[in-house]
């Protein structure tokens, strides 16, 4: 078996990735894009963030790079490190450098996630200067009018440990995602899953079904995600309430109650 | 003979002799007793133990009646098993003690009558035991949200579902189980396809003879209400085909019901279509209920519904008026009253032709709104009894009504407001008034003053109610606690780190000072969080909210000395601006000792909610400690409210001044409240991801545990 390295600095999205836009994001994101202003992404999980980041790289026809943010995530994590080669130190361009330095759009996943000091990296990045230091080879890489950066972020986390700052997130141009018009999730469970018509109504309609839970017990409702893959497992001739079962309910919650009521929720539409 | 027969004869002898010497040879009387011992000997092992201990124990009160027992025990473990078994025997004793020998032998006889009964208890379904499911089940089938509750009738007042105390139709206990599911669909589909419209009711109450018409109405809504559940829930509907009726004969007189009504089972049918098919019917004879179906109350449900409406449509008014302020900013010319707004509705689901499913679009001035996150459940509600935003609702609010809420504070309008000023521990804090756009400096005097100790009896006590919770709780923070990380970049540890020591020595290669911090270390996270816990002392938390608060500073205070966290507890109340006082029960130096423990259970409800001057004073407090993280709680149960203007939006706009007070100075605010209007001015007050509505009381003092792990994990 052999695999690919991509290199970042090729990573151009050549096919176009499916995405229905729900209002006007495509032309406020290119703008902003042309104005040279960094953007932010709010919305639940699996509500369409990053396919939009991915169509939009596509549609720029610019190379994308992805940073899925996680607590031990640092700024040299970000900017780059020396590494030792034969006794030679050798500079390696962390992913964010590497954008900066070939004008990709960097794409910060769960930014809360990352560590406090990565903000010093953004912060400059992210305002007129966009400047991007290095510290450790004494540079400072000004970006070009192609590069991008988009955060995203989940407002619906209630901990006060992973709030966005205001001095970060006033430097943003922000867009806000929430799951798709029933008409228009339809649509897109039909094309990603290969589900039919009638299927794909009652997955949005049970989808409806657990997002009426939210906060009654569940912390969030099935994503358009979660209802593409059970709407997957259906179409590879998985029974439906084996499939919302398995892709939704269980990926949802532990409790016992609550899987018996998703369960029986199923059980009625299918 | 083979061993085993040989084995086999032993052990009939031994359980016969053991057998006859517990009951001192009653046994030996009994007629066939070598098929008896045979059958006894086929018994499993334990099911053998079991009838000796009980004979053992029967045997030490009457000889006779353990020799009957033993006779009858075979048939016995056939009929019911062992629990059931245990069931009969204790049965026969007391029927002993009562009655005697005879009455009891009489009872031990009769083993089939009570095994069927038996059988019957054990196969119903508890309300208990599907409570929680149903509670889980009708909130995700969607609409207004539903209480679900045990009353002697079966019927929904559109605000609740009352459903039996249990079930006991089937001879299994998951098809009563599913007999719950399906009476608590039905109900539910009443209140969701329009059976208790406003209009319907309205004709319903005026045109007809209710008491009389509500049968047939019951049965045309059924029929209507199966045909909506077969199209949009079909796995409800094939579940309702079978368990709908008791006999072939009940099934064709509802047939007879269908084609007398076809048109109910169109999908654009109505409620009133089943209004209109009323006369039609009348004198026909009645199909019996069906087995998941409820009674009707025209009268209740008016009742619920009236108050309902009142109470939305005032909501509903703040929320419009609010959001004509925010769009057309400053009085100006939105202020014109001329200015129709408008709102729209469109269908989203207009292919089946199902009303239910409306979603509504403001449009304001022409513009398209979205409309507003926590709104939506409102205008749900108001849509399920109306169908549409009645005309009423667009209309503004009375104004008499709204300049009541926003009269001008009159300062010490108070016969007893002169409270003693000099005496220590007196604070003066400014407010904001929003009608005169500006603070009114020094307006509020805060006294702090100490909760008298009560009975530290209580905190043992709800220590022992709790003990399950208490240890789930402990559990799930000591997994907070428990999560050691990896910490790179140490000075000194357990392992190297091998990213810095490359690094280093990449320094060192190129000339540069070589980092010291070159280990990692697995170690807790330290938590750096001061958090301050305001609870509402007012009047209206009289009863059982004072001993949910009570009970919730407890289990915190347990789970907070295991953390290690910060922390404070002060309640507040007060009475008019001079008048404003909060009460310490705990202070953030101060240990939780027996002390704290007995303020605890002194706190008792006071006066009025004056929420503003509360968060500025604890916020200062708050401030003033050394923390990383700062977060303000506040238990309430209402809306900010005091003597003498402090109300509605007034105390809402102060409330609100004073949390961006505090959140300018770096602490997080949070509001855990039980009030269900909440909704409505908590996400202005706190924004919106800053609040936790409790739906019941009694689940506060989880809750409260709960959401502060969520919070600072």
């Amino acid at each position: 078996m052999s695999t690919t390295a991509i290199r970042t600095a090729h990573n151009l999205v050549t096919r176009e990735p499916y995405y229905q836009p729900v209002g006007n994001e495509i032309a406020v994101f290119a703008a902003a894009y042309h104005n040279q202003l960094p953007v932010l992404l709010k919305g639940p999980t699996g509500c369409g963030k990053t396919r939009f980041i991915e169509y939009m790289a596509w549609y720029l026809k610019r190379p994308m790079v992805t940073v899925a943010c996680h607590d031990d995530l640092t700024a040299s994590d970000l900017i780059g490190r020396y590494l030792v080669k034969g006794g030679e130190t050798v500079w390696v361009d962390g992913p964010l450098t590497g954008a900066v330095r070939h004008g990709s759009i960097c794409y910060l996943d769960e930014v809360v996630e990352a560590r406090k000091d990565t903000s010093v990296v953004i912060h400059p990045l992210c305002d007129d200067r966009r400047l991007l230091p290095i510290e450790k080879l004494g540079e400072v890489l000004t970006a070009p009018p192609e590069f991008c950066l988009a955060i995203s972020y989940n407002p619906g986390y209630q901990s006060v440990l992973k709030d966005l700052k205001q001095s970060t997130r006033q430097r943003f141009v922000a867009l806000e995602f929430n799951y798709p018009n029933a008409e228009l999730e339809q649509t897109i469970i039909e094309k990603e899953s290969g589900v039919d018509a009638a299927i794909a109504r009652q997955l949005v309609k049970f989808g409806h079904m657990t997002r009426n839970l939210k906060g009654s017990g569940l912390d969030e409702g099935a994503s358009t995600r979660l209802l593409v893959n059970a709407g997957k497992l259906m179409a590879s001739d998985v029974s439906p309430v084996v499939a919302t079962d398995a892709a939704i309910a269980q990926a949802l919650t532990d409790d016992d109650d609550m899987l018996k009521a998703i369960h029986e929720l199923s059980r009625s539409i299918f | 003979m083979s061993d085993e027969s040989r084995q086999n004869i032993l052990n009939r002898l031994r359980i016969q002799k053991d057998l006859e010497k517990f009951t001192a040879g009653a046994l030996a009387r009994h007629p066939n007793l070598e098929e008896l011992i045979a059958a006894i000997a086929a018994l499993e092992r334990d099911e053998q133990d079991q009838i000796y201990r009980s004979a053992e124990l029967v045997a030490r009160t009457n000889n006779e009646l353990a020799a009957q027992f033993i006779a009858k025990a075979p048939a016995a473990f056939h009929a019911m098993g062992g629990d059931g078994v245990q069931e009969w025997l204790d049965g026969a004793i007391q029927v002993f003690d009562h009655r005697g020998l005879g009455f009891a032998v009489d009872f031990l006889e009769d083993i089939d009558s009570f095994a069927e009964a038996y059988a019957g208890r054990h196969a119903q379904c508890m309300f208990d035991q599907a409570s929680v499911f149903l509670r889980h089940f009708v909130r995700g089938l969607g609409g207004r949200e539903l209480r679900i509750a045990t009353d002697e009738d079966t019927y929904t007042d559109t605000e609740g579902l009352y459903l039996p105390a249990s079930f006991n139709v089937f001879p299994d206990a998951e098809q009563n189980f599913t007999l719950y599911k399906l009476t608590a669909v039905h109900l539910w589909a009443q209140t969701w396809y329009g059976t208790w419209r406003y209009q319907v009711l309205e004709k319903l109450m005026r045109h007809f003879d209710t008491d009389k018409v509500l049968p047939i109405f019951n049965r045309l809504e059924c029929i209507r209400l199966d045909a909506c559940l077969a199209r949009e829930l079909p796995g409800v509907a094939r579940e309702m085909a079978v368990f709908g009726c008791h006999d072939e004969e009940e099934e064709q007189l509802w047939a007879q019901w269908r084609e007398a009504a076809p048109m109910l089972a169109s999908a654009a049918a109505t409620a009133e279509d089943s209004l209109a098919l009323i006369p039609a019917l009348l004198g026909s004879p009645l199909p019996p209920l069906k087995l998941y179906q409820g009674e009707m109350f025209a009268g209740k449900v008016r009742q619920a519904m009236f108050a309902r409406i009142e109470r939305e449509k005032s909501a509903f008014q703040r929320a419009m008026e609010d959001m004509r302020n925010e769009g057309d900013g400053p009085e100006g010319a939105g202020a014109d009253a001329a200015q129709k707004q408008m709102v729209d509705m469109q269908p989203t689901d207009n292919e089946d032709g199902s009303e239910a499913n409306l979603s509504m679009q403001v449009s304001m001035d022409g513009k398209l709104q979205q409309l507003p996150e926590h709104l939506k459940d409102l205008v749900g509600s108001i849509l399920q009894d109306f169908g549409e935003i009645p005309d009423e609702h667009m209309e503004r609010m009375d104004l008499g009504e709204y300049s009541d809420d926003l009269l001008p504070q009159n300062g010490d309008n108070d016969a007893d407001g002169n409270a003693d000023l000099s005496a220590e521990g007196s604070f003066s804090y400014r407010e904001w008034d929003c009608v005169r756009n500006r603070f009114r400096e020094g307006f509020c005097t805060l006294r702090e003053l100490t909760v008298p100790p009560g009975d530290e009896r209580f905190v043992e006590e709800t220590l022992e109610k709790h003990r399950g919770l208490m240890k789930s709780i402990k559990k799930t923070f000591e997994a907070v606690l428990g999560e050691s990380k990896l910490q790179r970049r140490q000075s000194d540890g357990d392992d190297i780190d091998l990213d810095a020591v490359i690094e280093a020595y990449a320094d060192v290669a190129n000339g540069r000072e070589m980092s010291e911090y070159l280990y990692t270390r697995y170690r807790n996270q330290e938590r750096n969080i001061a958090v301050m816990f305001m609870v509402d002392m007012s009047g209206s938390t009289l009863g059982w909210v004072n001993d949910a608060e009570r009970e919730s500073l407890v289990l915190l205070c347990e789970a907070l000395e295991l953390l290690g966290d910060r922390y404070a507890i002060y309640g507040f109340s007060g009475r008019t601006n001079k008048r404003c006082e909060v009460y310490k029960i705990k202070e953030f130096d101060e240990s939780y000792n027996l002390e704290v423990r007995q303020r605890i259970s002194g706190i008792r409800p006071k006066a009025y909610t004056r929420m503003g001057v509360a968060i500025r004073h604890l916020g200062h407090l708050l401030h003033e400690t050394r923390a990383r993280t700062k977060l303000l709680i506040t238990l309430s149960d209402g809306r900010p409210e005091d003597y003498g203007g402090y109300k509605g939006k007034y105390g809402i706009e102060d409330t609100r001044h004073a949390l961006l007070e505090t959140r300018q100075g770096g602490i997080h605010s949070f509001c855990i409240t039980i009030d269900n209007e909440a909704q409505e001015y908590l996400p202005h007050m706190y924004g919106p991801a800053n609040y936790a509505v409790i739906d019941e009381v009694q689940k506060l003092p989880y809750k409260v545990a709960d959401i502060y792990r969520r919070l600072t994990t």
